[in-house]
């Protein structure tokens, strides 16, 4: 098989990539490797919450945030895909997501603070319309949402955190929870099952006529687990808002992710009905590689292997939650270049002791050059025709500093200009 | 005057103490038994869980091996819902274990232990994960899985339905005597610090690696070494029958199937402290590459966590060392030894031999009080009736299972998807105030156990911290924070392969989605936390705007 340019992933940064070659007129071919984890980490586009791991303090302009961060840290993912990228990207997702029928909002300019669903302030930058009423620089008193039965959206708990010193404390803070209808709570489902429901008006109206009777407070928000519609989500939240007379805005839940699902299928159809050629479900490995290029990769399809040849290739790889590495107990290695990209003594190491701490198996990666091409440890390109995205570069860790969303398209906006540059 | 008063005072929350405390209430002796931190969070949680055919023992511990065999079979009768039938196997894999084989077959029938000899093919049909490696077989039918936290859970349950009490985070500090008698014991709340006099006729020290340091309080020595061993956890089973090296008792030589999981045991390193217990990396690395020898599968199988238990081994005075010393039990009767009237202890011995260790030491208490009653523990069921304990092994079952044609059983809400745990199944959980942190409700329901390891379940656990017990939403996060933790420090130690991309979606749910991280850097180390933990109180509504 024959391409012009192969983009290999299945996150945001793969993602990005692709768009940016399809509006550049290329003809990009998407692989995923299998089932996206995207479900899991995407809700948002968080660009900077925090300057580094370990501050409290709030990034207020994320694009002030960044371009501080690019001149402390020259060797950062940001600084090698540089602000253009990220300025670029950003507004060439938010376009995407107008045409692939999403209501977004935000701007590099400013964070939003959302409360998450342990009731924590976060900060976000660009965010699902039905999520920003939740911003905790509005002063509206929040009634957080729950459903009877429903274990992944636990209103008393987000109520019970946020009250404690946001804007007047448990005054402005509250909890319900309604049973939902028709549906009894000794059956199991998930937020997938309500969200589906609750594209059925009647429904759905049966939901909010039941949250307008336990929510004394005119003026208050409504905080619900994001289960706003499907497929219809943008109607969804609008009708659902008249329907309750409050203003609305949805929590990312536990996995499965509503949120992730519906932007990534979405996404996806968007490209396809939009002409790019994907190969789905079939991990990508083994680069071959002549005369400082490389020549093809190879696809593990059922039952064989499979040559994709491209004229350039980008690796937009979500590290580990794409499978990226072969973690042995003491090597990490590349499944394409057979690079060693760390080598412990003890698998402990690739650890904090904390969970909540800055991982060093994250930043796990490719180190790689100016053009985002990876290196081997001595600094010499693998392959010339090679860019690497998102998580397979060295160094990323988006975690600490609430920054995946920035981070991946950044990168990803940057491997496309590079690749059709190759 | 003590600020409460019993019978006997059991100390030590483990299957031994367990046992004491359900033998006593089964005698209608009032007792209360204090735990210094969770039931069964020492030796008995923490063990592979190996319900021993005594085959382990045979040649050099014989009257170990004869108690395993009696009581292996006490306990499929009484505890039938803690044990899976499993069986097991001797394998061997080198000329040096052929050379064992021999003794082996001769300590079996000086103990009594049924063991049958099958051709390598034949247990290759029974079990095809045996590795290629293995040249003779032994089948061992009375070896078995025990689940160790429903069997101290079981044995308490029953006691309290009896009359008795237990009181968890309840450390002695101290004993009252009365001249050469002891006359009750001072303790002291671990999280909140209250402290409390418990007057009593009798005390019993079922601390089995920690009996030391209690005995010490009354100025008496009880010589217990503790030996760590430590153990691998793979996220399959891949054997249906436990499968145990046919050789002289060494390192790395058995794998215990446990419902849907493997645990590869173990080792045995003298440590100068019951609870300094490292896990070292060669350590795991010898357990993985010993198993490998028996069963295929062991080095591709996911490593879910590593973690580590302290044997209590008692001293007899001889020159034995860790594996060498017997791991059988002795009552120690401090009256006629060092003229302590009203102490007893218990050391020694093995989860497996718990009932009668708590009937011998039981036996000798009642006597002193008086109660010529006899232990009717080795004939009275667990679950008196058919409780809640039950469920363990019937799980799937009651959680409802999709039928490939034709109707579907409705599929309940579970709480903790990878060991299905229902709701319902925590519940009571949150009402008992011996129950303090989400580790104890995993000891007691086995939630956060699978292979997400609490991702999951740890918020919908903190979620009902909040409305079922009232804790504030600080605390309730705190204690997610906490339960995720202590499986993170087990998880650390088999970092390699798909873990990689589990933590991933563990930190991406909390650190990410949740901001958790953040919220704990906020607060810092609140010292008021741990107290708040205690009791449960009713339910107050969240104040509504």
């Amino acid at each position: 098989m024959r391409f012009d340019i192969a983009v290999v992933g299945s996150g945001l940064s793969a993602l990005i990539a692709t768009r940016t070659l399809q509006r550049a007129g290329r003809k990009p071919v998407l692989i995923w490797p299998g089932l996206s984890s995207l479900y899991f980490l995407y809700a948002t586009v968080d660009v900077l919450g925090y300057a580094n791991p370990t501050t409290a303090e709030v990034v207020e302009e994320p694009i002030s945030g960044v371009r501080q961060l690019i001149a402390d840290h020259p060797e950062h993912p940001y600084a090698r895909a540089g602000l253009p990228a990220l300025q670029n990207g950003s507004s060439l997702l938010l376009d995407w997501l107008r045409e692939a029928g999403f209501n977004w909002q935000g701007t590099l300019d400013r964070n939003l603070l959302l409360p998450t669903a342990t009731g924590t302030p976060k900060p976000s930058c660009l965010v699902p319309t039905s999520m920003a009423a939740g911003d905790l620089h509005r002063n509206e008193p929040i009634v957080f949402c729950g459903f009877d039965g429903y274990q992944d959206f636990v209103p008393e708990l987000a109520a019970a955190n946020l009250s404690n010193g946001w804007n007047g404390g448990s005054r402005n803070v509250g909890a319900v929870r309604v049973p939902l209808p028709g549906v009894k709570p000794d059956r199991l489902f998930t937020s997938i099952d309500i969200a589906r429901s609750m594209e059925d008006a009647t429904f759905r109206r049966a939901v909010a006529e039941r949250l307008r009777h336990a929510v004394k407070d005119d003026r208050a928000r409504l905080g619900l687990p994001a289960v706003l519609g499907l497929t219809h989500d943008t109607d969804v939240h609008l009708e659902f808002e008249k329907e309750t007379g409050h203003p609305v805005f949805e929590i990312p839940t536990v996995p499965p992710s509503v949120l992730g699902l519906r932007l990534f299928d979405r996404l996806r159809r968007h490209l396809q009905e939009t002409g790019v050629e994907m190969i789905w479900a079939a991990p990508a490995h083994e680069a071959e590689v002549a005369n400082g290029r490389c020549l093809r990769i190879h696809l593990k399809s059922a039952g064989r292997e499979q040559p994709v040849e491209a004229k350039a290739y980008i690796l937009a790889l979500e590290d580990a939650v794409d499978g990226a590495w072969r973690a042995g107990a003491h090597t990490v290695r590349d499944p394409f270049f057979h690079q060693v990209l760390a080598q412990h003594a003890t698998p402990g190491e690739r650890t904090d002791e904390s969970l909540f701490a800055a991982q060093p198996f994250a930043a796990i990666g490719y180190p790689v050059t100016d053009r985002l091409q990876p290196t081997d440890r001595d600094g010499r390109t693998l392959a010339a025709n090679v860019f690497v995205a998102g998580g397979g570069i060295a160094g990323y860790d988006p975690t600490g500093i609430k920054a995946r969303g920035g981070m991946a398209i950044a990168t990803g906006y940057r491997a496309a200009q590079e690749a059709m540059a190759a | 005057m003590p600020d409460t008063s019993t019978g006997v005072v059991v100390i030590g929350g483990g299957s031994t103490g367990a046992g004491v405390l359900r033998d006593l209430a089964m005698r209608g002796i009032d007792a209360i038994l204090v735990e210094k931190g969770d039931l069964a969070s020492g030796t008995t949680g923490r063990s592979h869980g190996l319900l021993h055919s005594g085959g382990r023992y045979c040649v050099n511990d014989l009257a170990a091996a004869i108690e395993c065999v009696e009581e292996g079979r006490i306990l499929r009768r009484i505890a039938r819902t803690t044990v899976e039938d499993t069986g097991g196997y001797f394998v061997s894999v080198s000329e040096e274990d052929e050379a064992w084989e021999p003794r082996f077959v001769e300590g079996c029938q000086k103990a009594g232990i049924t063991c049958e000899r099958l051709s390598v093919e034949e247990a290759r049909r029974r079990e095809p994960a045996l590795s290629t490696q293995v040249r003779t077989v032994f089948w061992v039918p009375e070896d078995g899985h025990l689940d160790p936290f429903y069997l101290v859970v079981g044995n308490v349950e029953s006691a309290r339905r009896r009359g008795a009490q237990v009181r968890t985070y309840t450390e002695v500090v101290g004993f009252t005597r009365n001249g050469n008698r002891v006359s009750g014991v001072l303790t002291r709340d671990a999280m909140t610090g209250e402290e409390t006099s418990i007057g009593c006729q009798a005390v019993i020290n079922a601390t089995g690696a920690w009996s030391g340091f209690v005995a010490r309080l009354l100025d008496v020595e009880v010589k217990v070494v503790p030996v760590k061993g430590v153990m691998v956890i793979l996220s399959q089973r891949l054997a249906h029958a436990a499968i145990n090296r046919c050789h002289k008792p060494g390192d790395g030589d058995i794998v215990v199937p446990g419902l849907s999981v493997a645990i590869l045991g173990t080792t045995a390193v003298k440590v100068p402290h019951p609870e300094v217990l490292p896990i070292e990396w060669d350590e795991v690395q010898m357990l993985i590459d010993e198993g490998a020898k028996m069963l295929d599968g062991v080095t591709t199988a996911r490593a879910m966590r590593a973690y580590a238990g302290v044997r209590p081994l008692y001293d007899l005075g001889a020159e034995a060392e860790g594996r060498e010393m017997s791991r059988n039990f002795a009552v120690i009767d401090h009256e006629e030894r060092d003229g302590i009237a009203g102490f007893t202890s218990i050391v020694g011995g093995k989860v497996t031999t718990y009932r009668l260790m708590a009937e011998r030491v039981t036996d000798l208490v009642a006597r002193r009080l008086g109660v010529s009653t006899k232990s009717t523990t080795a004939e009275v069921p667990l679950n008196d009736r058919e409780d809640e304990l039950d469920q363990l092994r019937h799980r799937p079952a009651q959680v409802g299972v999709p039928k490939p044609h034709g109707e579907e059983l409705a599929l309940q809400p579970l709480l903790c998807e990878c060991e299905m745990v229902r709701p319902q199944d925590v519940e009571p959980w949150m009402k008992d105030p011996a129950v303090r942190t989400l580790e104890d409700v995993r000891r007691r329901t086995r939630s956060g156990m699978g292979p997400c390891q609490a991702a999951i379940c740890s918020y919908r656990l903190a979620g009902r911290l909040v409305t079922d017990r009232g804790v504030d939403g600080r605390t309730a996060t705190r204690a997610m924070a906490d339960f995720l933790e202590t499986r993170w420090r087990g998880v650390r130690h088999v970092f390699w392969g798909s873990q990689l991309r589990q933590a991933q979606v563990t930190t991406g749910v909390h650190l990410e989605l949740f901001n958790v991280d953040r919220q704990l850097q906020l607060e810092g180390d609140d010292p008021r936390r741990a107290g708040l933990y205690t009791v449960p109180v009713e339910v107050e509504a969240v104040g509504q705007p």
